[in-house]
């Protein structure tokens, strides 16, 4: 057994005292953590955070006879406003300035929502107002839409578009309760449910942290499986061991124990900076989320596996992670939502084991709703585990050829 | 009496696709001494003895090391044996004293890590990483790792190539060393000076075939009487030079070198100083000597080892 652990050890000290690997593996994802948990960490905290807003109002000169149109308006002004002393406001609104052209006002704004300057453009159509004061007289009639545009790159634009779409059901309780249709008091309450508004608040970075630690296994399996397989292969360092007794099955041990020990190390290095550097409030020490933890490391590296067996040099393998990293993780819903893409990126996020162990990982915290059946969730990776173990095992040479 | 045979190889046959890498070789090396494969790079050296050390199989032949026979080399086999690879590396942010640490791990009785590191004369550097290492030390970390098991057999597939003259002598002396203790070496090589200084058997390969094999005086003395003379001669043309082929029983320039063969030394010493004052040239580092292996292997393929 002293081979199999001193192999792990290797392993690990290789890694960590390598520069350059110790970059990729510890630094950089706690750089992202730090990166990304700066930037919307304190999204939702009501007084800290501000999202930049425009409301273009085309309803402004036509008849509304209630005056739906300038409600919404009022609203939003209030958003506005401070609501407690000393306090930002949530919104930072946008308006066309008197006597500008509405639909030269909207392009402008759009350019900017484009340009990451807006989180959302919130437009109030012509005839808005008499089209609710028509849909309340007659239930049949269809509405006149309030248009919200939003930016699917932004996470601020994401988190705005959670916000104005509150706004926009307690602006539409509102109007039912004015035409007399709609009994607050016999209502399900629906609790408007602001983003780390209350007490059991969900925080970004709870949300963020193990997205971050997947990432951490997800770039350890991809780049450093292959990268210590086929770099040591190709220096002829696995042919030193060749030459002992010591046996392919025994090294396997080894790294995979040296490799997983890594993943460990990564793990309590994120959660650590999470919990105390950013408050995360999330706990891992669950049996759904530790087993998750672990068919995540297990999956990303047999994933390592597969590619260093598919590929004929180091570099080549360095070449192929390289070519699936970016597309696997942002295809996955780690750092993102995944909803609104084309079908043809959704079959790569239905595919893409990473997609199923971030929303597993997030759903045994329960910091987000489950995306996927308990089974596919479960089976998809272990459908990649045994692929990769079948084809490395055919396919991977462990010793250089001539 | 003579020793017994520690390792023993009958019709060893390997292929690369076409290439007939070793084709039938046999030969066998004696408990306690040092058995030498010379020959010029791609002779099949390094294939004979990747077959031999178990990380190649050969196509047909056998195999006999510690009493038993065998198509390949066991584990078993392997835990008796010690191997230094010609290109073998180490992870290079590995300490010293963990690649020890690791490799005797691999072994059922490995002898203390401290004992191999003085051995090797590297007990000061058991704490820095493998990257640091110059060239001859990371060479004798390599003998160091091939001797953790305290191995009967020993392997050194061209054990100094690349090393300084100093590094050099520093291997050769762990390898006398070794012999003294009553290992069995099988080395490969294609400096002649360490296949004469070291080997008890030479043997010749080339072409994947063995030339021929004996001791060094053995094989040296094949040429029986004759004694070689050398000199520079860079300044001079072909010409001028091959007036010297009928004074000699063999004649060779290579390169700025004139290699004269003769069997009557005298008689071929003045006419080559007679020819040196006709041509007004001076006989610069000029050089009688004996044969040696490189001659013989030149005799015999007509090329030299280090082509």
């Amino acid at each position: 057994m002293n081979d199999v652990f001193l192999l792990a050890r290797t392993y690990v000290a290789t890694a960590i005292r390598e520069r350059v690997t110790l970059f990729w593996f510890l630094i950089f994802p706690v750089f992202l953590l730090v990166v990304l948990a700066l930037i919307f960490g304190r999204v939702g905290q009501e007084g800290e955070i501000n999202f930049d807003v425009a409301l273009v109002n085309q309803d402004a000169g036509s008849s509304d006879p209630v005056g739906f149109a300038a409600m919404v308006v009022d609203v939003f002004d209030g958003l506005a406003k401070p609501q407690v002393e000393r306090q930002e406001p949530l919104f930072t609104l946008h308006r066309a300035d008197q006597g500008e052209d509405p639909a030269e006002f909207l392009d402008h704004e759009l350019t900017s929502l484009r340009r990451g300057r807006r989180a959302a453009v919130i437009v109030i159509p012509e005839g808005f107002g008499s089209s609710v004061f028509g849909q309340m007289a007659s239930s049949e009639s269809e509405g006149t839409p309030l248009i919200v545009y939003m930016s699917g790159t932004s996470v601020a634009s994401e988190m705005a578009a959670e916000i104005v779409g509150q706004v926009l059901s307690g602006i539409d309780r509102e109007i039912l309760v004015r035409a007399g249709r709609f009994d607050p008091a016999d209502a399900v309450t629906a609790e408007t449910v602001w983003l780390g508004g209350g007490d059991d608040e969900t925080l970004y970075v709870d949300f963020l942290l193990p997205g971050m630690i997947l990432m951490g296994f997800f770039v350890n399996g991809l780049f450093g499986v292959p990268g210590a397989i086929l770099f040591n292969r190709d220096r002829r360092i696995l042919r030193r061991y060749w030459v002992t007794p010591v046996s392919v099955p025994r090294y396997l041990a080894g790294f995979s124990l040296g490799h997983l020990a890594l993943c460990g190390i990564q793990f309590v290095f994120l959660f650590l900076l999470g919990r105390y550097a950013f408050g995360a409030t999330v706990s891992f020490a669950q049996p759904a989320a530790l087993l998750t933890l672990i068919l995540g490391a297990v999956t990303f590296m047999a994933f390592g596996f597969l590619i260093a067996a598919l590929a004929r040099t180091a570099n080549a393998g360095m070449a192929t992670a390289n070519i699936l990293n970016m597309p696997m993780m942002f295809l996955s819903g780690m750092f993102f939502p995944i909803t609104g893409l084309p079908a043809f990126l959704k079959a790569i996020v239905y595919v893409n084991p990473v997609s199923y162990l971030v929303n597993g990982l997030r759903v045994s915290l329960g910091v987000e709703s489950a995306a996927f059946s308990p089974a596919l969730a479960i089976g998809v990776p272990l459908g990649w585990i045994a692929l990769s173990a079948l084809v490395a095992s055919r396919k991977l040479k462990w010793d250089v050829e001539r | 009496m003579a020793k017994s045979a520690l390792l023993r190889v009958s019709d060893l046959v390997k292929h690369y696709g076409d290439v007939r890498a070793v084709d039938g070789i046999s030969f066998e090396a004696r408990t306690s001494s040092v058995f030498t494969l010379l020959g010029p790079n791609g002779a099949g050296k390094t294939t004979t003895l990747e077959i031999l050390e178990g990380i190649r199989e050969p196509d047909s032949g056998e195999i006999e090391v510690f009493d038993v026979r065998l198509k390949r080399i066991t584990r078993a086999v392997k835990q008796r044996m010690g191997v230094l690879l010609q290109d073998g590396g180490f992870e290079p942010y590995l300490k010293v004293r963990e690649v020890m640490r690791l490799f005797a791990s691999f072994f059922e009785s490995p002898v203390p890590i401290d004992e191999v590191l003085s051995q090797v004369a590297l007990t000061d550097k058991a704490g820095a990483l493998v990257r640091t290492l110059s060239g001859g030390q990371k060479q004798r970390l390599a003998v160091g790792a091939a001797l953790v098991n305290d191995p009967e057999l020993i392997f050194l597939d061209e054990p100094t190539t690349g090393l300084d003259p100093q590094a050099r002598r520093n291997i050769w002396s762990i390898v006398s060393d070794l012999k003294g203790r009553g290992k069995t070496i099988i080395l490969t090589t294609h400096y002649m000076e360490e296949a004469e200084a070291l080997s008890d058997w030479v043997c010749i390969l080339d072409h994947g075939t063995i030339i021929a094999q004996g001791t060094p005086r053995e094989l040296t003395q094949d040429f029986g009487e004759e004694t070689m003379i050398e000199f520079r001669a860079d300044e001079l043309g072909s010409g001028a030079l091959e007036a010297l082929r009928s004074c000699c029983k063999d004649f060779r320039i290579d390169g700025a070198t004139v290699t004269m063969e003769t069997e009557d030394l005298p008689a071929t010493m003045e006419s080559l100083f007679a020819w040196s004052r006709e041509q007004d040239v001076s006989l610069r580092n000029l050089i009688v000597r004996q044969p040696n292996l490189e001659d013989v292997f030149l005799s015999l393929t007509g090329r030299r080892l280090r082509e």
